[in-house]
Parts: structure tokens; C-alpha cells; sequence
């Protein structure tokens, strides 16, 4: 475990960063791409140049060459050395350890179990999959018991059902290992499922920190429009279904929240990406569903921000320009929409 | 159009084998085995084959760094560096073994390296250093090329796992050129075993002592030993292609997937 303390570093790409990432906390950082992520990962690692200071487990490390500075790096693209069988590549990350061979290799067979690796021990990346691809590189990356780990959307590349699948596992593990992790990502959905803490990047700075669920919430209008203000409607709270869901109230109609394990709520929040506008009555269950009137469509970086009257209620709905065009969207035309489930959050 | 272009290949086919054939037919079997079989072909060969094995060595070894840090650093004057040092695949050899005899001369360097008792020219290891001068910039290139294929990428996952640069470059980045520098390190020995020019400039044309197999070839058409010449060339040609087939071989050899860099 350590803590990762940031003091206005920067270089030609991140603008003056300064933040602190506590001892084994898991702190996502989100952004849009080009918005500086990966570069501030690799000026921690030591990869790029940067000016300011960066402290790990409180040492300062300025100036330190990577090799020592006892981190570990998840990279987007994995980079499983092509000519190592899926064992030796976990196995060369503990070189910088003076562990006797046996301790090593009990070492590797102990995090191969825990990810489920040994019966791709003697396989070469090539023949693995992605999911399998990714594990070994979590693997290799957590073998060494590394004070930090950096990862830079390693799961960007996967479908949905095996990306949540690992991001499951990775919190699971981290309860276990307890590193302190630094997870960037551009995907709201993957700071709301991992993250303790985050923070919201854009154009090389950084624009909020705090817990997920309350930036989230609180939401800001950044510049790029990549964080924009969730939809928050104040609702009655009528009773838990004893299922996992709680039922509101709101705008004159049931909707069904997701138990937070909390405490009763007046109101509840969902990002616009996740509510869903279409011009006939959807197919499926009734849940969650709505019907209202266009009040303005804005377009803005390939996006269209739809706002829908719904009785009194203002809905803030999110899709791609190309999608917008496709449902022939208009002001003042009648719609329907769902807000997803999952997505739901009571406060 | 394939079949259009069977002509060009045809020709070249038979501009090839004509020559060879050429070469092969003026000789009688027993002429051929009895040119094989002496003394002068085997000390050729044997001269050849340890020269060429040293100077591809030596090649190696200058070349692979070299191509090394061409392929991972930036430094003012790279572009006009990197040029320079592909000048000796395009200067004529005979104008680098006048270059090299200058250089080893006793007005040079070779009154310098005659009080430690090193003797280049007129010697074998003129004719090694002859032959490294052709071939340090061909697995140089190669290794260059190879290296780039690679990417920095691994070396930063590499360091990122605690590994030294020693150790990043012996386990990973050598280990994914590998095929690359082995088909620039053929290439090489192939250059250096039929080199000629430079060598009789710098290791001198003397029986028995820097007959290399080029150098054989010159000495008995020169002295209407023609038997003997064509053998010589023919093994010098035999074993060339032999090389050039392994070299096929490795450029088939399949390989990890190596993603390229970003």
C-alpha cells in the first residue's frame, strides 16, 4: 500500500495536476480522449518527462527511472511479451524481487489461482483470448505486490459482459491485495463501478475530485461536455420490494430504483447517457418508462443533448448526433423513454 | 497479367542460369573434383569461411547497438548520422580498401597499433576488417529496422516490472528482433564471404596466407589457372546460396504476433 501524492505536475500535455491518491484506495480517473490520462499515468511511471513533483508512499520519485520505482502498469494494450508463455510472462515481473526461484514460482502459481490462470500457465499471448489476455496482464502487473498500480482502461477492447465480468474481479482482488490503484478510463459506467474516489479530466486539467457517487451527482458542465449534469428529480419514497429495488414516485408514476443498502431518499439521479428517447412506445417491460414533449435539442461534439418535458419534470436524455437524426427528433414532438435501471441512483 | 509478367521471370531465369552454366560447363568432372579436392580451394575455403564468420562477429557487434540507438533515440544531426553511416554500402570496395589501407597505414593508424604487435594490412585480419566494412552497415540497417518493428513499447512495460536496461534489452527487445537481425546477420555473412575490392586492397592478394575464395578466384585467372578459378567460384557461389535459402527459411519462420508501437 502507499499513497500517490501529485503536486502541479505537468508537461506539454497535462496542465498542472495536483491531487492525492490515498493508501489502498481505488481513485478512477475519467475523461474524454486526448484529455491527458494516459499521459499523467506515464509521468508517475516515470515514462515521460514532467515538471512538478510526484511522491509515492512518500518518497519522492522525481527523477527516479522506472525500474525503480516500484510500480505496476496495466497498459490498454496490454503489451504480454509475444515470445513468453503466459507463466514466464508473470514470472519476469518478479526480477526486481530477491525471492529465491521456489518462492517465485509459488508466487506465480498463487496469483495465477486467484485469476484463474493455471490451465493457461504454457499457452503464448497469441493463442489467448481477450478476457484471457487480460487476466494473465492483471496477473503480471499484481504478481510483484506492486506499492502502486497504474491501469489505463485495460478493458476498453472487451465486450460489455466481460469487461463488467474483470472490472468485478478487479475489485474483488484489490479488497484482497489492498494496492493503492489508479484506473483511467473514458467510460462513466466503469468510475461507477469501481471507483472509491474519482476525478474528471479535460484538455490536460483536472476539473473535480470527490466520491463517485457525489460527482455523479453534483455533475459539471465541463468545457468538453463530457461530464454533463445528471438528470436529479425529486420523487416520494413509497416502500422496498425486498428484491433488490425500491419504488418512488415521481412525475405521476411508479419508478424503480435499485437498493443502495441506504437510507430512505427524496430523490434520484441518473446521467443522460442512460436515459434512452424513442418515437414509439418502446417493446418490453413497462418499467421506468415515460412519455413527453421535445423542449430543446442542443448539438455539441458529435452529441445531442435532448431535454424532454415530462408533466412539469425537466429529463435530460444523451446520444450521438447520428442517432438523434435517425429518430427524426424535433422540438415539440411527442416521445417515449426508459431510464435504465442499473442506472437509477437514490439520494 | 500474370501471365504477362512469366516473360520477365523467364529471362531473368535464364540470364541466371546462363551464366552459371556458362561457368559450370567449361569444366570437366574430374577437373572439378580434382580443383575441389586441392590444396589451394581448401585453404580458401577454410580462410573464407573463419574471416567471414569473424567479420559478420565483429559486425554484429557494432552493428546491433548501433542500430539500437538509432531506432530508440533522437539527437541533432540524426538524419545526416544515420546517412553517413550507410555510405560504405554504396562507396565502390575498392575505393573503401584504399580508404582502409590508408587508415592502417604506417602513417595512420597502423604505426600506432604495430607497437602493440597488431598487423592489419597484408594480413587475415585485413581482410576481417575489409570485410566488416561492408558488413556493419547492412546488419546495422537491419537491426535498425527490426528494433523499429518492436517498438518501445514493451521496454516501457519491461521497466515499469523493475527490469534494468540490461535486462530490457537481452530479454525483450533482442528476443523480439531476433528475426530481423538473424536475416540482416545472413545478409551480412553472405556480403562479407564474396567480398573482393577491399580486401585485395587491405589483406593484399598472397597465396596461401590471404587467399580468401574471391581472391582465389583472382589469382588463378590471373595466372590462367582456370580449373581452379571456376571452382573456387563455384563453392563460393554454393555456399552463398545455401545461406540465402536459410535465410528464406528464417524470413518463413513463423513469429509471435509483435504489435506494432504507438
Amino acid at each position: 500500500m502507499a499513497e500517490v501524492n501529485l503536486q502541479d505536475v505537468r508537461n506539454g500535455v497535462v496542465k498542472g495536476i495536483s491531487v492525492n491518491i490515498r493508501d489502498g484506495e481505488l481513485f478512477v480517473m475519467v475523461g474524454p480522449s486526448g484529455a491527458g490520462k494516459t499521459t499523467l499515468l506515464n509521468m508517475i511511471a516515470g515514462l515521460v518527462p514532467y515538471e512538478g513533483h510526484i511522491s509515492i508512499d512518500g518518497a519522492c520519485v522525481d527523477g527516479l527511472p522506472t525500474f525503480k520505482r516500484k510500480i505496476g502498469y496495466l497498459f490498454q494494450d496490454l503489451l504480454l511479451f509475444p515470445h513468453m508463455s503466459a507463466r514466464k510472462n508473470i514470472l519476469i515481473a518478479l526480477k526486481r524481487l530477491s525471492l529465491s526461484r521456489g518462492e517465485k514460482d509459488e508466487r506465480v502459481s498463487n496469483i495465477m489461482e486467484l485469476l484463474s490462470l493455471a490451465p493457461l500457465a504454457k499457452r503464448l499471448p497469441d493463442t489467448l483470448s481477450g478476457g484471457e489476455k487480460q487476466r494473465v496482464a492483471l496477473a503480471r502487473a499484481l504478481v510483484s505486490s506492486p506499492k502502486v498500480l497504474l491501469l489505463d482502461e485495460p478493458f476498453s477492447s472487451l465486450d460489455f459482459r466481460t469487461a463488467r465480468y474483470l472490472r468485478l474481479e478487479l475489485k474483488r482482488i484489490q479488497s484482497q491485495v489492498n494496492t493503492t490503484m489508479l484506473f483511467v478510463t473514458h467510460n462513466l459506467e466503469e468510475a461507477q463501478d469501481l471507483g472509491d474516489r474519482m476525478g474528471v479530466m479535460a484538455e490536460g486539467e483536472l476539473e473535480q475530485v470527490g466520491r463517485v457517487d457525489e460527482i455523479m451527482l453534483q455533475g459539471k458542465s465541463s468545457e468538453c461536455g463530457f461530464l454533463e449534469k445528471p438528470n436529479v428529480f425529486c420523487c416520494t419514497y413509497e416502500e422496498s420490494l425486498g428484491n433488490g429495488l425500491i419504488r418512488v414516485r415521481w412525475a405521476g408514476r411508479a419508478l424503480f430504483v435499485p437498493e443502495d443498502g441506504g437510507k430512505p431518499f427524496n430523490r434520484v439521479a441518473i446521467h443522460p447517457r442512460h436515459v434512452y428517447i424513442s418515437s414509439y412506445p418502446p417493446p418490453g417491460p413497462r418499467v421506468n418508462r415515460f412519455q413527453g414533449r421535445i423542449r430543446k435539442i442542443d448539438y455539441k461534439g458529435g452529441m445531442a443533448y435532448v431535454e424532454v418535458m415530462v408533466e412539469e419534470e425537466r429529463v435530460y436524455a444523451q446520444m450521438t448526433t447520428e442517432q438523434a437524426r435517425s429518430l427524426s427528433l424535433s422540438t415539440e414532438k411527442s416521445v417515449y423513454g426508459i431510464l435504465k435501471l442499473r442506472a437509477l441512483h437514490g439520494c | 497479367m500474370n501471365r504477362v509478367f512469366i516473360i520477365p521471370l523467364g529471362v531473368l531465369f535464364l540470364f541466371t542460369a546462363g551464366v552459371l552454366s556458362a561457368l559450370f560447363f567449361r569444366l570437366s568432372p574430374g577437373e572439378i573434383i580434382s580443383a575441389l579436392a586441392s590444396e589451394e580451394t581448401r585453404f580458401a575455403l577454410r580462410l573464407s569461411l573463419i574471416t567471414s564468420v569473424f567479420s559478420t562477429f565483429l559486425a554484429l557487434l557494432l552493428g546491433v547497438p548501433t542500430g539500437y540507438l538509432l531506432a530508440r533515440t533522437n539527437f541533432p544531426g540524426k538524419a545526416i548520422l544515420d546517412t553517413f553511416l550507410d555510405l560504405p554500402l554504396v562507396i565502390t570496395p575498392l575505393i573503401a580498401g584504399v580508404g582502409l589501407l590508408f587508415l592502417f597505414g604506417q602513417n595512420m593508424l597502423g604505426s600506432i597499433l604495430g607497437k602493440w604487435g597488431i598487423h592489419i594490412l597484408f594480413t587475415p585480419l585485413g581482410a576481417v576488417l575489409a570485410q566488416s566494412f561492408v558488413a556493419c552497415p547492412i546488419v546495422m540497417r537491419s537491426s535498425r529496422a527490426a528494433f523499429d518493428r518492436v517498438g518501445h513499447r514493451y521496454e516501457w512495460a519491461a521497466a515499469t516490472m523493475g527490469l534494468r536496461p540490461s535486462q530490457i534489452f537481452f530479454r525483450i527487445s533482442l528476443p523480439l528482433a531476433k528475426q530481423g537481425i538473424l536475416a540482416g546477420t545472413v545478409l551480412g555473412w553472405t556480403r562479407a564471404i564474396g567480398e573482393f575490392g577491399a580486401t585485395l586492397m587491405v589483406a593484399g592478394a598472397i597465396r596461401f596466407k590471404t587467399e580468401t575464395l574471391p581472391i582465389a578466384v583472382y589469382l588463378n585467372i590471373s595466372s590462367g589457372e582456370m580449373s581452379t578459378a571456376l571452382s573456387c567460384a563455384w563453392v563460393l557461389m554454393a555456399t552463398g546460396f545455401l545461406f540465402l535459402l536459410a535465410l528464406r527459411w528464417i524470413g518463413h519462420t513463423p513469429s509471435p504476433e509483435i504489435s506494432p508501437s504507438r
